[in-house]
């Protein structure tokens, strides 16, 4: 009786598992089979890494949004930081008077701090006047853009250190780039975060319910600020991450990464209202967008048609979510 | 404590206002006539280019005072509504405009006009329909550079080094942008001319990250090419970092605007050439046309070409 029962939970609980990470792996699978179907050279190294490329820097940005929209929040702007990182990087990068070494070191440290700064700016100020987030990462969104108009005076920052760009193409074992690797480091960093730790545990509680999180004691102002810094510091990396990759900082790049990197988290199966999701579904959902615009260019889809596609794409994958969870609702119940 | 936190943080949201406050009171009070050059994105280094390279025209010139206005993007077209308002009823004589909408941007124009304004169209010609249905002449004065020609040029410069039977890609602008037509355009005429083998036109939306990813898919498909168009230079960076990053050291690049950025590519051999488009050369025959007009030495019809040249290694040295 007992080890009956004991089967029956651990099968569950692998449906459950199955259901609520696979899911979304399933909709990947198919998708990258039939490309593979479709068009001869999808599947080749050479297409693979590329596709790694391009899922890199939004995957990053992704990664740092799971940890807002977890709490229920969200963060717009992300685009225009990366642009005001990049601008601040690029200047650092680029200075004559300091030897390669040193502007390399100089120019992550005063990308990633930078972007941990504004991030706190977004969660301090939305926690201390009860603001929604919407608002002030959407006010965000307009400051730093201007800043880095303002500090560039719109000059694209190029010349950049060659060992820098050298990293930036670098591949190992042919397939796997160095940004992607930074990116995939990341999403275990965060995973590990999320699940092991209280601060992890913390923040989908408060996602939960953040009142009975308040009244049962817990500073709840200090989790969400960290949770916004440490989506700011993800922008701060991959701002790099696009140096490395584009060879160039601009006051005007990252229009509409905030739209990319919340159909990442959403596609995943991170609740927009907070409490449910994880970062290897973010990482999924990432890779979906990225394989959807690679195999519909390459079998030969135009430009209006692939937009439409990827947009119902991400329709679809949310509708199929709910699905998903009511198939794991029912297996927990 | 909170009330000081409210404080401080107002105060820091203020402090960018001051300072642009300032820049605006700059004015000389004695010259006769008032310019008003009103442009599209000052986020686009071309048109930052171009107000600093006008400013300083308009200083050294001293006969003439310039106000210049930017927008906060390519398509804020709203503002530059209101841009066009605010300077009727600032008084000024002569409105320098590179319209965001061409045909949403008649309306304004009309109304300048009609209330005794010269107004001058540059860098995007006007919708010569919505001309027409305000009752203005559809050849109106246009002061800017031949898209389709330049792009031809630096199309027919690739040609010439690829050979008959060459294989390109097309990286389009912005569809819907009247530039981004007329230089597609270009490029065609040139791969017709120099019977070039096109495998690929696709869109970039200008955009730098955008033509990097496109240009790495493309060459998976396409791996035979040997020349890109691109339709600016922005989108020519990225696809210049396509090519470093597969290794592709045979693929000839073109592209549109000459950014600062991309002589270095060309003196490489990174890049084949590009278009060289001077945004201040282009504001002050505008300005000069205005004047005529407003001199009675001219009249408010036709098409004064700012030239464009092109930018290979030689350009550079």
């Amino acid at each position: 009786m007992t080890s009956k029962i004991t089967e029956n939970t651990r099968w569950r609980s692998l449906i459950n598992v199955f259901l609520k990470e696979v899911g979304i792996g399933v909709v990947l699978l198919v998708l990258v089979v039939a490309f593979s179907l479709a068009a001869p050279r999808f599947f080749s190294v050479l297409n693979v890494s590329n596709i790694f490329t391009q899922i890199s820097i939004n995957t990053v940005i992704a990664v740092g949004m799971t940890f807002v929209i977890l709490l229920g929040g969200i963060d717009l702007s992300v685009g225009s930081v990366l642009a005001l990182c990049s601008i601040i990087a690029g200047k650092a990068l680029t200075n004559p008077s300091l030897p390669f070494g040193t502007a390399i070191v100089l120019a992550v440290t005063l990308s990633i701090a930078s972007g941990m700064l504004i991030g706190f700016f977004n969660g301090f100020i939305s926690e201390t006047w009860k603001i929604h987030s919407f608002i002030v990462t959407l006010g965000m969104l307009n400051i730093a853009r201007g800043l880095a108009l303002q500090i560039s005076h719109s000059r694209t920052i190029f010349n950049f250190p060659q060992i820098f760009k050298d990293f930036g193409t670098t591949t190992y074992f042919e397939v796997f780039p160095a940004i992607f690797l930074i990116a995939l480091a990341l999403v275990v960093i965060g995973t590990i975060i999320l699940r092991k730790t209280v601060f992890g545990r913390m923040i989908f509680a408060i996602g939960n319910n953040e009142e009975s999180v308040r009244l049962s004691g817990h500073n709840v102002k200090f989790y969400k600020v960290m949770a916004y810094t440490i989506c700011g510091g993800t922008v701060g990396i991959a701002t790099i991450m696009y140096m490395l990759r584009m060879g160039i900082a601009s006051p005007i790049l990252g229009v509409g990464f905030e739209l990319n990197a919340i159909a990442a988290v959403v596609i995943g199966g991170t609740s927009m209202s907070g409490g449910k999701g994880s970062l290897i579904g973010t990482f999924l959902g990432a890779s979906i967008m990225g394989v959807l615009n690679n195999g519909l260019l390459l079998i030969g889809m135009g430009d209006f048609a692939r937009q439409i596609v990827t947009g119902a794409i991400i329709i679809l994958a949310v509708i199929l979510d709910t699905y998903r969870n009511k198939l794991s609702a029912k297996f927990n119940a | 404590m909170k009330k000081m936190l409210t404080l401080a943080v107002c105060a820091l949201m203020l402090t960018p206002i001051a300072l642009m406050a300032k820049d605006a009171n700059k004015k000389n009070n004695d010259d006769p006539l008032v310019v008003g050059l009103i442009m599209k994105s000052l986020a686009n280094e071309f048109f930052m280019a171009m107000e600093e390279g006008a400013q300083a025209y308009a200083e050294k010139d001293g006969t003439f005072t310039l106000k210049t206005m930017g927008m906060n993007s390519e398509t804020d077209f709203d503002s530059q509504v209101n841009a066009v308002d605010s300077l009727i009823i600032q008084g000024v004589d002569l409105i320098v405009l590179a319209p965001a909408d061409s045909a949403g941007m008649v309306a304004p124009v009309k109304r300048a006009i009609d209330a005794g304004v010269t107004v001058i169209n540059f860098d995007v010609t006007l919708d010569k329909e919505a001309l027409r249905a305000a009752g203005l002449p559809e050849e109106f004065l246009f002061v800017g550079p031949d898209n389709t020609d330049g792009a031809e040029m630096v199309g027919n410069y690739l040609g010439e080094a690829l050979g008959e039977g060459g294989k390109v890609f097309i990286l389009e602008g912005n569809p819907g942008a009247d530039n981004a037509k007329q230089r597609k355009n270009g490029f065609m005429k040139a791969i017709k001319t120099h019977g070039l083998e096109l495998l690929a036109s696709n869109t970039a939306h200008w955009e730098t990250e955008e033509a990097n990813t496109l240009m790495s898919n493309l060459l998976t498909k396409h791996p035979d090419v040997q020349g890109v168009m691109c339709a600016n230079d922005s989108m020519a960076l990225g696809v210049v970092r396509a090519l470093e990053a597969a290794g592709r050291e045979d693929v000839l690049v073109v592209g549109f605007d000459n950014i600062p950025a991309v002589k270095e590519l060309i003196l490489n051999d990174k890049m084949l050439a590009t278009v060289h488009m001077d945004g201040t050369e282009m504001a002050v025959l505008a300005f000069n046309a205005g004047f005529e007009i407003i001199e009675g030495k001219r009249e408010n019809l036709g098409w004064v070409q700012s030239p464009l040249k092109l930018a290979n290694k030689a350009f550079f040295k």
